[in-house]
């Protein structure tokens, strides 16, 4: 098995359990030898958690730290990987600056009052969907009922699954829910799992690279506030009204590599491989042709983040129980560190 | 003097419970001061009270997880022991294979639990059978190897006697070497005890519908450190019940000997 091609939305909250605070005793802040004197002394370091192994739901990032983006901006960006511990939570204890989380996830953790703001939106609407092989021959929601649904642990989830089987006139109570760990989803699939929640432009290409065709109904077109964002680019409250400059620098540079990515897929897919040499070179390539007009898509500019997209999925997620408390989705995002030149 | 003994005795006993239960009484009693005086996040570190909070408001759910994990977990105790004691009993009586597999044995210690589940998934699937799989092979070591070391362990003026007196193998291995054996088995038995439910969270991460390791990934997910501190403190305590029920049987099959001992 390679984890590394594992899906990228299923596996995003997947982790051996630690609490905050084994995170906070694990991760120190010190590890760093970078050598000061060689950097200018208007640099500033920053970093930035990905919700998993990279992909190119990250790929701007990586394009603006090789094309210097980043740097021309005053800042020295490191990218990492949060591996068991949550970007989230690291981001709101302030080990990290910024990190790659998805609406939901922020949502849920304003409802415990972590500080966590979403600065833009990576993707302009909703890759994920509910996969199965072809093979299996579902082909629309109501169909799920009776049939095994392959999840990673995440609270929204069964939320959906509902959702979607009543919109298709289903029976949803009728879908089994089984946490399926790591195991990726062509393994899961060969076992008792029928279907799984996945973003296409990664796991969906991968099935039609290997030859194994998916059926795929996304979210977002059963609902019209499943059209969230995900995945986001976020950062906490503390970082905002301390260090409000470096905020919109790095915002501004991260802009400037997805709208890059967006132009230019085949060099970009390289900068990709090149900063995560275990990913293969097919996939990448292939997700980032298909991808990457996506990241702007028919937003203004990139980033954008609508109002009404957070008011209603943040609705959404308080009326299926998501959330059990109400959150002000207007202080869960916000624009102001976005660009104004149209990408 | 048998009143005064018999009260001597309750008095230690009650003793003996006091002192941990008073140390567990002031850390949970600090770690509520800390958290009221530091004004620490919840999300970061909740105190006690949210912690039974949470506890209350789920308790319909995690009654249900905690069977589950209970079930799992004494099933691959279960299955862990048999495997155990089975694989010390052939390799004390084959020494040949003994000396063959004993590195086997340590070597499949050091394979990391956490990068093999998902591989047992793989090639076992979704079911029950996996998980069994994952809560045996951290449960069997420590009962082998104890079981293995009482049973080498014989006197061996007891065992030439019993030779000179006409008994066979069988007869050695069942009336001297395994009553032998069990003082070090029971302590390989506790040590298998305590890991099996946690073995059996660990099962539960690679795959699970129900139990408190599922119910610890949604927990995190959801930003919910308070669950996570009831799963964890439930956890603690399925793992001394089994570790208790271990002991009871420890006390029934070996103290039940000591007065003949005595009496020799």
């Amino acid at each position: 098995m390679n984890r590394k091609n594992g899906s990228p939305l299923r596996l995003r909250h997947i982790a051996a359990i630690t609490s905050a605070v084994l995170v906070l005793a694990a991760c120190g802040d010190g590890g760093g030898t970078d050598d000061a004197s060689d950097a200018p002394s208007s640099t500033q370091k920053v970093k930035v958690a990905l919700d998993w192994t990279p992909n190119t739901n990250h790929t701007g990032l990586y394009v603006a730290q090789a094309k210097g983006f980043f740097a021309q901006h005053g800042l020295d960006v490191e990218i990492v990987q949060p591996g068991d511990a949550d970007a989230a939570s690291l981001l709101a204890a302030g080990k990290v600056q910024f990190a790659i989380s998805a609406q939901e996830s922020l949502t849920q953790a304003r409802a415990q009052n972590v500080p966590l703001v979403s600065v833009a939106a990576i993707v302009q609407h909703n890759t994920s969907g509910f996969a199965s092989p072809k093979a299996k021959d579902i082909t629309r929601p109501a169909q799920y009922a009776g049939k095994t649904y392959g999840g990673y642990g995440g609270p929204v989830e069964e939320a959906l699954l509902r959702t979607l089987v009543a919109a298709d006139g289903g029976d949803a109570s009728a879908v089994k829910v089984v946490n399926v760990g790591n195991a990726d989803f062509f393994t899961a699939t060969k076992k008792d799992i029928d279907f799984e929640w996945i973003f296409y432009g990664w796991t969906g290409v991968e099935a039609e690279l290997r030859g194994e065709p998916v059926n795929i109904q996304y979210v977002k077109d059963y609902d019209k506030a499943l059209d969230f964002y995900t995945p986001i680019l976020i950062t906490s409250e503390n970082q905002i009204s301390s260090s409000p400059d470096v905020v919109k620098s790095f915002v501004a540079a991260t802009s400037e590599g997805y709208t890059y990515a967006a132009d230019h897929s085949a060099e970009s897919a390289d900068v990709l491989l090149k900063a995560a040499p275990d990913l293969d070179k097919d996939l990448v390539t292939k997700s980032q042709e298909w991808l990457g007009p996506k990241y702007k898509d028919d937003a203004p500019r990139w980033g954008e983040q609508s109002a009404q997209v957070w008011t209603d999925f943040t609705a959404w997620l308080y009326e299926h129980k998501v959330i059990t408390t109400q959150v002000d989705a207007t202080k869960a995002y916000t624009n102001d560190f976005l660009p104004t030149a149209n990408g | 003097m048998a009143d005064g003994s018999l009260a001597g005795r309750r008095g230690r006993r009650v003793r003996r419970w006091a002192a941990p239960a008073a140390a567990i009484v002031l850390l949970v009693a600090a770690w509520q001061v800390f958290t009221a005086v530091s004004g620490t996040e919840q999300w970061l570190l909740p105190s006690p009270t949210d912690a039974l909070a949470a506890g209350r408001e789920d308790h319909a759910s995690l009654a249900t997880h905690t069977l589950a994990t209970a079930k799992l977990a004494l099933i691959g105790f279960a299955a862990g022991v048999v495997t155990g004691l089975a694989i010390a009993v052939v390799l004390h009586l084959v020494p040949l294979l003994r000396a063959a597999l004993y590195p086997l044995l340590v070597v499949s210690q050091n394979i990391p639990t956490i990068a093999l589940a998902p591989l047992l998934v793989v090639w076992l699937g979704f079911g029950l059978l996996p998980k069994v799989v994952v809560i045996v092979l951290v449960c069997f070591f420590p009962l082998t190897v104890a079981t293995l070391d009482g049973l080498r362990r014989t006197d061996p003026a007891i065992e030439d006697y019993l030779l000179m007196s006409g008994a066979n193998r069988r007869q050695l291995f069942l009336k001297l070497e395994l009553p032998h054996a069990l003082p070090p088995m029971f302590s390989g038995l506790k040590i298998a005890a305590t890991y099996s439910v946690v073995g059996a969270i660990i099962a539960e991460w690679m795959g699970a519908d129900e139990g408190l390791g599922k119910y610890m990934i949604v927990a995190k997910s959801a930003f919910r450190a308070d669950k996570i501190f009831v799963a964890i403190a439930i956890v603690v305590v399925l793992s001394l019940a089994v570790l208790g029920a271990v002991l009871l049987l420890e006390r029934l099959l070996i103290r039940g000997r000591t007065p003949r001992d005595a009496d020799v």
